[in-house]
């Protein structure tokens, strides 16, 4: 019983359309089948391009190399580093705050603040996948136009934004370097990919959608397995505290 | 399937087979990581395209042409922005409802401007933003991207 309550819970969404479904099939049988009927449409089209789609960003996140295009985004990196920046954001899975842990993380490593504008935008509106998406439901051209206007808009905001917002603004003080911190998933980050759960088993779970540490790790008890989740995690949300 | 779709599918396909021959591993692993991804928003998808059924059956076109198709494009283009900016669903269950709108007669103009700011502008995530990278920061990027959401949308209207 309790896992349908969870269940519900976890899709409010989806039980309020159901529920307006049942109330339709009852008292106006005829429009909740022609609903029905239209939607199918829709769902029809959606499965042709979702399993394409998860393969893309699966093969994308695999072979993108992300290391070289983060060390790429320092001061001073003009226009190759704005290209790098919007092919970081443009090949990143996840929604926009998953992209603020990285960014976070990028800004210590040196990244202008430019770079950061252009890597949130992108990450935002123009991934690669979700294009793919936007073309099939609202075709090519529209795409196209949209992309070209965005990425124009994307690079007036980041020198509009570094002319404002100076590196002093960014809060910094949570950098930990001590042998006694211990390991931990941020839940405002954490995307639910379950990454992490598949690489320890035996240190993370998921909880509610959220991966959970199940055992308390020491900064010096690494394995090599945390590292790698550590290192993979798309929302950079697993850190010492 | 839209010559669209299709050259997709094969270009996805063939760097499949490729990425498999090359390390089965990384690619099993990371296919995990975004079906994991997938199953959480799985509950939405399917509830959006169900609703989009009902939109279509119970609002008659006409009503979606007076209120996103009408004479006030200004306006409609703010609400349009604003209301992306307070909406929290992915951006890949918006197209087909947008799809869907703009098929019933909705105007491309304040469309544009939902998607636009559906994905940039964040105000349920305006804490967060805030936190790690300062309130100035948080509220230029926000303000701009609304800005520059309204100018797209505008400019899309004129072009298309």
């Amino acid at each position: 019983m309790s896992t349908v309550i969870k269940k519900i819970k976890n899709n409010m969404f989806l039980t309020f359309v159901i529920f307006i479904y049942v109330f339709l099939l009852i008292f106006m049988p005829d429009k909740g089948i022609k609903s029905f009927n239209n939607s199918l449409y829709y769902v029809k089209e959606m499965l042709t391009i979702m399993p394409v789609i998860l393969l893309l960003t699966s093969l994308i996140e695999a072979w993108v190399p992300k290391k070289t295009i983060e060390n790429a985004l320092g001061e001073g990196s003009g226009a190759k580093g704005f290209i790098f920046s919007f092919l970081l954001g443009s090949f990143s899975a996840g929604p926009i705050y998953a992209a603020f842990p990285v960014c976070k993380m990028l800004i210590k490593k040196g990244a202008s603040l430019a770079n950061i504008i252009i890597i949130l935008s992108a990450w935002a509106v123009i991934k690669i996948p979700m294009l793919a998406n936007e073309a099939k439901f609202l075709g090519p051209n529209f795409m196209a136009l949209r992309w070209i206007l965005t990425t124009i808009s994307i690079i007036l905001m980041a020198i509009i934004t570094s002319k404002i917002v100076k590196k002093e603004d960014i809060p910094m003080k949570d950098i930990s370097n001590k042998e006694d911190d211990v390991l931990s998933v941020d839940e405002n980050f954490c995307i639910g990919c379950g990454l992490c759960t598949n690489v320890a088993p035996e240190h993370f779970i998921m909880q509610n959608k959220k991966a959970k540490m199940s055992t308390m790790i020491l900064k010096t008890e690494e394995s090599d397995k945390i590292k790698f989740a550590i290192d993979k995690c798309p929302a950079k949300a697993i850190k010492y505290i | 399937m839209d010559i669209f779709t299709l050259s997709l599918w094969i270009i996805t396909i063939i760097w499949f087979v490729v990425s498999i021959i090359k390390d089965k591993n990384k690619t099993t692993n990371s296919i995990k990581m975004s079906s994991g991804l997938m199953r959480n928003i799985i509950g939405e998808i399917i509830g959006i395209l169900f609703l989009i059924g009902l939109l279509l059956t119970l609002i008659p076109p006409d009503i979606i042409k007076q209120y996103l198709g009408g004479a006030n494009v200004l306006l409609s283009t703010i609400i349009g922005a604003f209301v992306g900016s307070i909406t929290l669903i992915p951006a890949f269950v918006a197209f087909p409802l947008v799809g869907s709108l703009v098929n019933a007669g909705a105007s491309i103009t304040p469309v544009v401007a939902f998607l636009t700011t559906l994905t940039m502008v964040g105000i349920v995530t305006f804490p967060l933003e805030r936190r790690e990278f300062g309130l100035k920061f948080a509220l230029t990027r926000n303000l701009l991207s609304f800005g520059f959401a309204v100018i797209i949308a505008l400019l899309m209207g004129v072009i298309i």
